[in-house]
């Protein structure tokens, strides 16, 4: 059973004789006018992270993207047909999944969830309400169906894709590509992922109050908004420096109120979850002490920087572990590695761990309050690349 | 009838802290999981049961909790917990295999005397051959089933009612007081119903039942209806239960006017608010944390469940002690990120 969500009802594998062009001004048309109306205060209000995206699909955003995938050595092309797979719970990933595919003049089948919550139906109101008006070739060219337990319809799209994007996991990866692909398809995949948090003892104490309160403002940004289960929440927090134990209490203090005032609520069952968790860390010696000093705040010290756990373990649960240096953390970081959220470090303490990392883990080094941020780089690829074709003409 | 509920609540607590402060010393010792969870928590030893250290009772599903070594493992006990994948390891050795089974003896009998009685089982004996749902199902059948005599299974192999084996039953034994066991739902979808329909006696009958309300709820019948209802067709001597394969051999019964669950001797219960962790006052509900000395082979003794319950009177009921009702379940968190499982087929 396949429900139309949006674009042109009908057989999703039938060839088209549509064409679109890279940066086709018929989609930035659409794009532009689908920003406009999510940057509406009403629709902002509701759902703030629908704001990000809006600027994110800014006629200026979007030229910007499409200028740099342009090169001397080659023509740039669309892809293709491209099936997108987007996670369930994070509602704005298949929007950004989607709209810069069809940025690059691609034909997309994306698959909504039938888990997907209210963001995403207000998403998918402003996508129909642009469409009304709009070239009608967005509808033959983009459409996005919800199904259910049928590997059928999968096995049909995967098919009919030059590229597929599987979002959502491990699981999700390794469900969906059994499946198979034409020969000349290939997959985009983004499986599970960990991040981090680091705090330089030195820069928090050379900051003043307010730096120290807008840190830890939009440290909970990134850590409370996706119950701390997007891939780019932080997880553990380095403290790096040494005698630590100021910054550490210091920071939790804040972070309690924080999460107070902002009224991010941690309900029971939460909390109960995060102290089956904690106590399966000290059970096992992963952590040696826990805290509990409010269902919002689990706090927890990391026996040795390896125990840091890479699984999800509830909103608001932080182990924290101290380093003498970011350098120290290199052994420990691994391709599963995604954003490694910064504050209070120099520019060249930054670059010299980038540069040891050596692309053996960790994608994003942002400051926080970025953690959640998407950007067209993203787990290591530049997607808007990764969403076309290139021919080579040499006359 | 000799009795396992004696103890007013001041008394119990008394006994209870000695006893279960020394079943955490002893547990420290010999199970170093709980030792080190301990220690991470900043154990210092209980001034009262409520300040007893408290585990999550999903950590026997995460966790091989045991304060035995491997050689004295008698038995391990397991249940499929509500998602089906996760499933509890419970270790018992020889004693504290017996000392469950003896204490729960004691329990039932408070109710049902001293004597085996002539039992109706309210479950299939086919149940027994399932293998997915024998753990939970058919333990609890299985254990009840020694507290009676001359069984009858009112459902067939197919799962419908034998009225004919429920008539020859009461035929038999009806006159005289006899057992009946089984599951809320099924004694109220299966023998509630056939009784009405049948004219059939249960009023020598003595019933016990558990397992949950949800799918009663689901139906609109309210644990008061359930009662009012049985009364109809003359079962007046019920009891509910609530216990869980965590605490195997304790259960917290209802007393002889209904609407309330009481502790044995043996055991408490603590009502904590969800928000500061601290016991709630009588009529405030919150989450039931279970206690009992019988644990002495894992570290189960002080648990936190994840059911919701309300306490409503101390030592002002039926029998001493606390008197308390369960609730309801609390719904499990889940995460709602990008890595999140990709449960629907793809």
């Amino acid at each position: 059973m396949i429900q139309y969500r949006f674009g042109a009802e009908g057989d999703l594998t039938a060839p088209s004789d549509d064409r679109l062009t890279v940066g086709d001004p018929r989609v930035i048309d659409f794009l532009a006018k689908l920003a406009r109306k999510l940057l509406a205060p009403a629709v902002a209000r509701r759902h703030p992270e629908l704001g990000s995206l809006g600027f994110f699909l800014r006629p200026a955003e979007l030229n910007r993207t499409v200028g740099h995938l342009q090169r001397d050595d080659a023509l740039v092309f669309p892809r293709g047909n491209v099936f997108h797979i987007p996670p369930a719970n994070v509602d704005t990933i298949f929007v950004y999944s989607w709209a810069l595919s069809a940025l690059a003049g691609n034909h997309n089948v994306v698959r909504i969830s039938e888990r997907s919550a209210t963001a995403a139906d207000t998403i998918l109101t402003a996508l129909n309400e642009v469409l009304a008006d709009a070239d009608p070739v967005i509808g033959r060219t983009q459409r996005m169906i919800t199904y259910g337990r049928d590997d059928k319809v999968t096995a049909a799209l995967s098919h009919w894709a030059d590229l597929r994007v599987i979002w959502g996991g491990d699981s999700a990866v390794e469900a969906i590509r059994k499946h198979p692909l034409r020969p000349s398809a290939r997959d985009l995949t983004f499986p599970d992922r960990t991040s981090w948090a680091a705090l330089s003892a030195a820069g928090w104490r050379a900051a003043e109050p307010a730096q120290r309160r807008d840190a830890v403002l939009g440290f909970t940004n990134d850590s409370y908004w996706f119950d701390q289960a997007a891939c780019s929440s932080p997880r553990t927090v380095f403290l790096v420096g040494e005698d630590t134990g100021d910054v550490r209490e210091e920071f939790i203090e804040l972070l309690l109120q924080v999460v107070d005032q902002r009224g991010w609520e941690i309900d029971a069952a939460m909390a109960v979850e995060k102290r089956v968790n904690a106590y399966g860390l000290a059970a096992t010696g992963a952590v040696s002490s826990m805290a509990f000093p409010a269902n919002s705040v689990t706090a927890m010290s990391l026996s040795a920087v390896p125990d840091a756990p890479r699984r999800w373990i509830g909103a608001g649960a932080f182990p924290f572990a101290e380093v003498g240096s970011l350098l120290e953390l290199v052994p420990a970081m691994n391709r599963q590695d995604q954003t490694f959220s910064h504050f209070g470090f120099s520019r060249d303490e930054l670059r010299e761990f980038a540069l040891a990392l050596g692309g053996r883990g960790v994608d994003r080094i942002v400051p926080f309050g970025s953690a959640l941020t998407f950007g067209s780089l993203w787990d290591g690829y530049d997607l808007p690349r990764e969403f076309t074709r290139l021919t080579t003409l040499v006359e | 009838m000799s009795s396992v509920f004696t103890l007013p609540q001041a008394a119990k607590e008394e006994l209870l802290l000695k006893e279960l402060s020394a079943l955490t010393e002893h547990h420290r010792e010999n199970c170093e999981p709980y030792a080190r969870i301990l220690a991470a928590n900043g154990y210092q030893p209980a001034s009262s049961v409520e300040g007893l250290p408290w585990l999550p009772v999903r950590l026997f599903k995460n966790l091989e909790l045991k304060s035995i070594p491997d050689d004295q493992v008698y038995k391990v006990l397991t249940s499929s917990g509500t998602t089906g994948s996760e499933v509890s390891r419970i270790y018992l050795d020889k004693a504290a295999a017996g000392e469950q089974t003896r204490k729960l003896g004691a329990t039932v009998q408070s109710v049902l005397g001293p004597k085996r009685l002539p039992m109706i089982l309210v479950d299939t004996k086919a149940m027994l051959k399932d293998r997915t749902s024998f753990s939970a199902r058919g333990a609890g059948v299985l254990g009840m089933s020694n507290f009676g005599r001359n069984h009858v299974w009112a459902l067939d192999n197919e799962g419908h009612v034998d009225v004919e084996a429920l008539k020859g039953f009461l035929d038999q034994y009806g006159d005289e007081p006899f057992l009946i066991f089984g599951f809320t739902y099924l004694v109220w979808l299966h023998l509630y119903e056939v009784a009405l329909e049948n004219g059939l006696d249960l009023s020598n009958g003595i019933l016990i039942h558990s397992g949950g309300w949800k799918k009663l709820v689901d139906q609109a019948v309210s644990p008061e209806e359930f009662r009012k209802r049985l009364a109809a067709v003359g079962l007046t001597q019920v009891h509910n239960y609530y216990g869980m394969i965590e605490q195997i051999g304790t259960i917290f019964l209802e007393g002889p006017s209904g609407g309330s669950l009481y502790c044995p001797d043996f055991a408490d219960v603590v009502i904590r608010d969800p928000e500061t962790w601290a016991e709630q006052p009588v009529g405030k509900p919150g989450l039931i944390e279970v206690i009992s000395t019988l644990p002495t082979s894992y570290p189960g003794h002080v648990l936190l469940t994840e059911d919701l319950g309300v306490v409503h009177g101390v030592d002002d009921g039926d029998w001493p002690g606390k008197r308390f009702s369960v609730l309801g379940r609390l719904p499990r968190a889940e995460a709602r990120g990008c890595s999140d499982t990709y449960r629907e087929a793809a």
